[in-house]
């Protein structure tokens, strides 16, 4: 039997319509930076929320959220991920008051905030987080998370856009890694919140993500302290 | 009480027309047949002594056992039906590693004595994808431990009531040992002194001798957080200088 190879056909192939894909993250830049201190904590935040590239869609967009009067959260990535977790870690928050009697410490938030990510393991949240504040002796803490929820506790963090900007300035300034002048004694708050004000302008002249103005935040035994700070707008 | 049963003694959750849970009266009942165990807190922290009651020369006293640990920081003594305090200890368990798990503290003591009433409140309630509770727990709770409000005692009982004692006795001698609880607790005893009270009273209460192998003693100091049952060697020197 003859085997005959059939013409290749002539009609057009038919192609599925194309779509917009659906995009479910979107970065909205933005820097964020903690430092702990003796007794106090210092976090900052720009307030820029760009739309993914070059447009500015807020410069009133504030990325610190607080939890309790000794805990705050300081977050960059997607604005609505981010409202989302803060929207979640609230009511988790109160429902722990109502069931233990007592807010929740700067520790437990640490360690809640980490499973709350993880169990979105498979659609994170796109999120880049920094919790700080004081811990139950009243000594500075700060943690460090990636978007599915690996921590750390440091002295000092920056996550988001700029974070390789502030990084390294922190290093040599906080930690005071391999200097050859070291200046000693503790640093206060005062010159905690300059220092740090300087962190994040310096990372607004070179960072596209970051600008118009910070939110400083100082939390000690007292409390919660905001302080608003320009930044450049361009 | 007795004399009154009527059809409403039948089913754990209807009450009868005096307003009374007949099944959870029995229950309560069922305690004070219990082997008699007590609880004395100090702020140095408290300690837990129960009877063991040895029926038999031929029973191995060690597969008795009164006090369980919950968690590092709780542990809790027992009155009344043990088999039931299986599911009690065992949720506790789960519920204060749960915590650990969830914010990587440990649990207060209120917080677990409430999540253990919850559950003996269960009974007759129909959850979708648990098991039916048939009746009541027939057991008894002293739940010590140590927080950042300090020592704690807390009594639980089958009706899923929990108060807070400085001192409380339950079981089959908890009338005359109570009483005497009232008669020599202060407030400003030592751990030390707590225990030998502890021990003095389940010794009037109970009708054998008191040895090495038919009482349990443990305590758990504020100072560490940390529970300590003891073992017979270290019952041996306390036992004989009461």
């Amino acid at each position: 039997m003859d085997l005959k190879l059939s013409p290749f056909p002539t009609l057009e192939k038919q192609m599925p319509i194309e779509h917009g894909r659906f995009e479910a993250y979107v970065d909205n830049g933005g820097t964020v930076l903690a430092v702990g201190g003796p007794d106090y904590c210092v976090i900052a935040g720009d307030t820029r929320m760009s739309d993914g590239g070059y447009g500015i869609q807020t410069r009133k967009y504030t990325k610190i959220f607080q939890l309790t009067d000794k805990c705050v959260l300081a977050t960059s990535g997607m604005q609505a991920d981010t409202l989302a977790l803060q929207k979640r870690l609230k009511t988790m928050l109160s429902h722990y008051q109502k069931e233990h009697g007592k807010p929740m410490s700067t520790p437990a938030i640490a360690q809640f905030l980490s499973n709350t990510l993880y169990y979105k393991r498979f659609f994170p949240y796109y999120t880049f987080n920094i919790v700080a504040g004081i811990d139950e002796k009243g000594e500075g803490c700060a943690w460090t998370y990636d978007a599915v929820g690996s921590h750390e506790r440091v002295k000092y963090a920056s996550q988001g856009s700029g974070n390789q900007l502030v990084i390294p300035l922190l290093d040599n300034q906080v930690a005071k890694f391999n200097q050859q002048i070291i200046a000693g004694g503790n640093v206060t708050s005062q010159q905690a919140v300059s220092f740090v004000k300087d962190a994040i302008t310096s990372a607004g002249e070179r960072d596209i993500y970051t600008g118009d103005y910070a939110d400083i935040v100082v939390v000690d035994k007292d409390g919660v302290h905001w302080e608003k700070f320009e930044l450049k707008l361009d | 009480m007795f004399l009154t049963r009527s059809e409403y003694d039948r089913h754990v959750n209807t009450f009868s027309p005096e307003g009374r849970l007949f099944q959870v009266e029995y229950a309560l009942e069922a305690i004070k047949l219990g082997s008699t165990t007590i609880g004395i807190q100090c702020a140095e922290g408290v300690v837990l002594a129960v009877e063991k009651r040895l029926t038999s020369p031929l029973l191995e006293p060690s597969s008795i056992q009164k006090v369980v640990e919950i968690d590092s920081h709780l542990i809790c003594a027992l009155s009344g039906l043990t088999a039931d305090s299986r599911t009690i200890i065992d949720h506790a368990r789960v519920e204060t590693q749960n915590h650990r798990f969830n914010y990587d503290e440990p649990m207060t003591v209120e917080s677990t004595v409430q999540s253990i009433c919850d559950l003996a409140l269960r009974f007759g309630e129909n959850r979708k994808g648990e098991e039916k509770m048939s009746r009541p727990f027939g057991v008894a709770l002293l739940i010590a431990g140590v927080d950042e409000k300090g020592a704690q005692l807390y009594y639980s009982d089958p009706s899923g009531t929990y108060t807070q004692f400085h001192a409380k006795a339950i079981g089959a001698g908890s009338e005359g040992a109570q009483q005497t609880l009232q008669e020599k607790y202060s407030k400003s005893m030592t751990l030390d002194e707590c225990q030998a009270l502890a021990l003095t009273t389940l010794k009037q209460v109970m009708e054998e001798a008191v040895t090495t192998s038919n009482v349990e003693l443990a305590k758990i100091t504020t100072k560490d957080g940390k529970y300590k049952i003891y073992s017979k060697e270290e019952l041996e020197v306390i036992v004989s200088t009461l």
